[in-house]
């Protein structure tokens, strides 16, 4: 039941975290925009980029929702409150180490503090929890993962 | 020659690593360093501050004299010491890094070559860190002098250097240099990470393979006219200012040196300002640097994306829109030219002529670069919708005029060629079609420019229908194509700016009042946006002879300031300055075009 309760909730989840994203966007909080920057690892076309971006993103979703089932077979019990939990060190995670240190290590157009001349990368780095990409990306980024792990909790518990 | 120890700034060279940049004076002086980036707060900065401020000299002990030259194609500068007793090479560069653990973070290499003779040379650092307001210490590790500032750190190199001497105000070495000597001083930086001891191989090699970089970089240079070896170094000039780890570019890469001297125009220029978007694409595409160029159009698109459909004036390297403007308390300033200021505060003003050089910029990018993507697309179409809403509002201008706003003809200007590149953009299918109110905002802007912004007893057109004097920005009309460079108003306007603005053949950007004390120095870029309209309207002779005294007016190391006094010759403003080698360079290339 946690397994596919949690794997429902990684789909509504990562939908809710994705379209507040965009319209935080939207409303001038952040300039982060996942879709963007995980696709134009693959490619340099924007549209395209966005087209893989959203399905990466998505099954970075699915694959967060089973590491969350994980925890919640581990601790007993899934439930909102412990989504949250979650939700909150997956923020901490993604904002700090993930988006901040892997991603710039990883990503083939993006800049990092230790990009010099020989390079011209196409996208900045997001810096330290994110604050490249605006002031309120860093809570924009911890609203959504709280969204996120209540609702994988909540279907984990089967409400 | 310094004068109450400021070096004039005619004396510096420049030399960076695509984050950073360090200002070298004529006597071996690094006087300006911010670390770790462009934007940081400054390690070295005697610049201005001649009493207090941190400096890293090397230079003989006995009275010298210097030449010195940059490496052809190249960023990395040699500087040749002659004493009574023999001669000396330094050569500097701050290296790029390669992927090994081995190389530091920022590096600055000086590597120190006798020539002939004995000479004596002593070196001093003397680090001091955002202003004096970080306590600095430095500590002797066992042969490692470390140097510590909060989240920053340097870690000294010496090889053939003499003996580190470190005490609590810098670090400092005498050594002879004999004919045959090689011997260097290495200074890496670490911010907020582990030091790198890099070694005098290290440093040596990180050296050599910064410049052939350089001279590869530099070699593709797509510029086959008469003043190559000017437009090379404008280039190199250039890609110094670019912030690699996101292709932003700087304006310049210091803050506060001084429009006029003990004067109070003194600005921070360490941001990028969207107003230079279409010289930068220009001349990047003309020289056939089409990655910079796409660096930059991205970071454009994404920095934007917060306050888009309208755009600021500046923003800051990172993509952040910048921090207010405040004063440092006690820094005297370079040649008491008070307040030294950090940040900059034109950011919150209303410049109308920012929307035309971004959209002409994306326009020439488009045609030469590539496709720009729908949702880039519809960005650009809400920024031209609302050029279309706000053109008739009054601005402050291209000057950044800090008194009441007013109807500036070149902004007025400058919204005509949003629109009207938005309608060519729509017309490719690049841009969502809104032709229809576009076009009709372009005429209306156009009607009022050239009703209410000419002046036929001036025979000119004018700064403002209020404000009937001369403006060198009106000479970008021409440039841009807001006019047609032959027309009989615009060969005019050319001939009323010579008339009235220019010394020579410098050009100051105009003579009326602008909220501030008077007095500054020439504008260059305005220098060499005449030569440029000149071989725009036909008129190539004149042109080319005027760009001849300009290239002449160079510094020793082919760098230019921001502003020139025309009787002395001293460079004033901001050093190196973006918009005059960009302005060099498209008028470089104008002229040629014209000649063929």
């Amino acid at each position: 039941m946690i397994l596919w309760g949690s794997l429902a909730g990684g789909v509504v989840g990562t939908i809710v975290l994705t379209s507040t994203l965009r319209l935080s966007q939207e409303l001038g909080l952040t300039r982060m925009d996942l879709p963007l920057l995980l696709g134009t690892m693959f490619s340099e076309d924007r549209r395209r980029a966005n087209v893989i971006g959203y399905a990466v993103h998505f099954v970075n979703g699915l694959l967060f929702s089973l590491a969350y089932a994980g925890i919640f077979e581990a601790v007993g019990r899934g439930g909102w409150d412990v989504g949250l939990i979650l939700g909150a060190a997956h923020a901490l995670f993604a904002g700090g180490a993930l988006v901040t240190v892997l991603l710039p290590a990883i990503h083939p157009r993006m800049g990092t503090p230790w990009t010099d001349a020989e390079e011209t990368p196409l996208l900045e780095a997001p810096g330290f929890l994110l604050h490249n990409y605006g002031r309120s990306t860093a809570v924009v980024t911890l609203v959504m993962h709280l969204a996120y792990g209540a609702i994988v909790g909540a279907f984990a518990a089967g409400f | 020659m310094r004068i109450n120890g400021y070096a004039p700034i005619r004396d510096y060279a420049v030399i960076g690593d695509g984050r950073t940049t360090a200002l070298v004076a004529r006597d071996g002086a690094i006087d300006w360093l911010c670390l770790p980036d462009a934007d940081s707060p400054p390690v070295f900065d005697r610049i201005l501050d001649s009493d207090e401020g941190g400096a890293f000299q090397l230079q003989p002990v006995d009275e010298f004299e210097t030449e010195r030259r940059y490496r052809e194609g190249s960023n990395v500068l040699e500087t040749v010491f002659r004493t009574a007793a023999g001669s000396v090479r330094v050569t500097d560069a701050m290296t790029c890094a390669d992927r090994t653990v081995s190389s530091p973070m920022r590096q600055v290499v000086r590597l120190v070559e006798g020539l002939s003779g004995r000479v004596q040379m002593r070196w001093t650092i003397a680090p001091r860190f955002d202003f004096g307001r970080q306590r600095v210490r430095i500590d002797d590790r066992g042969g490692h002098i470390v140097v510590q500032a909060g989240r920053n750190a340097l870690a000294l190199g010496a090889w053939g250097a003499g003996d580190p001497a470190a005490s609590p105000d810098g670090i400092s070495g005498e050594f002879l240099a004999e004919h045959g000597h090689h011997g260097g001083l290495s200074l890496a930086s670490a911010h907020g990470e582990p030091l790198v001891f890099a070694g005098f191989d290290h440093a040596r090699e990180a050296l050599d393979r910064t410049d052939r970089f350089w001279r590869e970089w530099s070699a593709r240079a797509e510029y086959d006219g008469p003043w190559r070896e000017a437009v090379v170094r404008s280039a190199l000039v250039l890609k110094l200012l670019v912030y690699s780890p996101s292709g932003a570019i700087v304006a310049a890469p210091t803050t506060s040196l001084p429009e006029r001297i003990g004067g109070e125009r003194n600005w921070d220029y360490r941001f990028t300002w969207l107003r230079d978007a279409s010289w930068t694409l220009d001349a990047l595409l003309r020289l056939g640097y089409d990655e910079e160029a796409k660096a930059f159009f991205w970071w454009l698109m994404h920095a934007t994306r917060l306050t888009q459909p309208e755009l600021h004036v500046l923003y800051r390297i990172d993509g952040g829109v910048q921090r207010r403007e405040r004063e440092i308390d006690g820094a005297p300033g370079y040649r008491s030219s008070a307040p030294v200021r950090v940040g900059n505060g034109a950011a919150s003003q209303v410049q109308l002529d920012l929307y035309g050089s971004v959209l002409d910029g994306i326009a020439r990018y488009a045609d030469e670069v590539g496709r720009i993507d729908g949702d880039t697309g519809k960005e650009l179409a809400k920024v031209a919708d609302y050029v279309a809403k706000i053109w008739r509002e009054p601005d402050c201008g291209i000057w950044e005029i800090r008194s009441e706003p007013a109807h500036y003809t070149q902004s007025k200007a400058m919204c005509w060629l949003a629109l009207h590149q938005a309608s060519h953009l729509a017309e490719q299918g690049v841009l969502p079609d809104h032709r229809e109110t576009w076009d009709r905002a372009a005429e209306e802007a156009k009607r009022f420019y050239d009703e209410h912004g000419w002046d036929e007893e001036l025979g000119s057109y004018v700064r403002a229908p209020n404000l009937r004097e001369l403006d060198a920005s009106l000479l970008t009309l021409s440039l841009l194509d807001c006019m047609d460079p032959r027309s009989e108003r615009m060969v005019r306007t050319i001939d009323a700016v010579r008339r009235h603005l220019a010394e020579g053949p410098f050009v100051y950007r105009y003579r009326g009042g602008d909220g501030l004390p008077q007095g500054e120095g020439a504008f260059l870029a305005c220098s060499f946006w005449l030569a440029a309209a000149l071989a725009r309207a036909g008129r190539g002779a004149e042109a080319v002879e005027l760009m001849e005294q300009l290239l002449a007016a160079g510094n020793d190391v082919g760098l230019y300031s921001e502003e020139i006094d025309p009787g002395t010759g001293e460079f004033l403003g901001n050093f190196p300055q973006g918009l005059t080698h960009l302005a060099l360079v498209n008028a470089a290339v104008a002229i040629t075009e014209a000649d063929e």
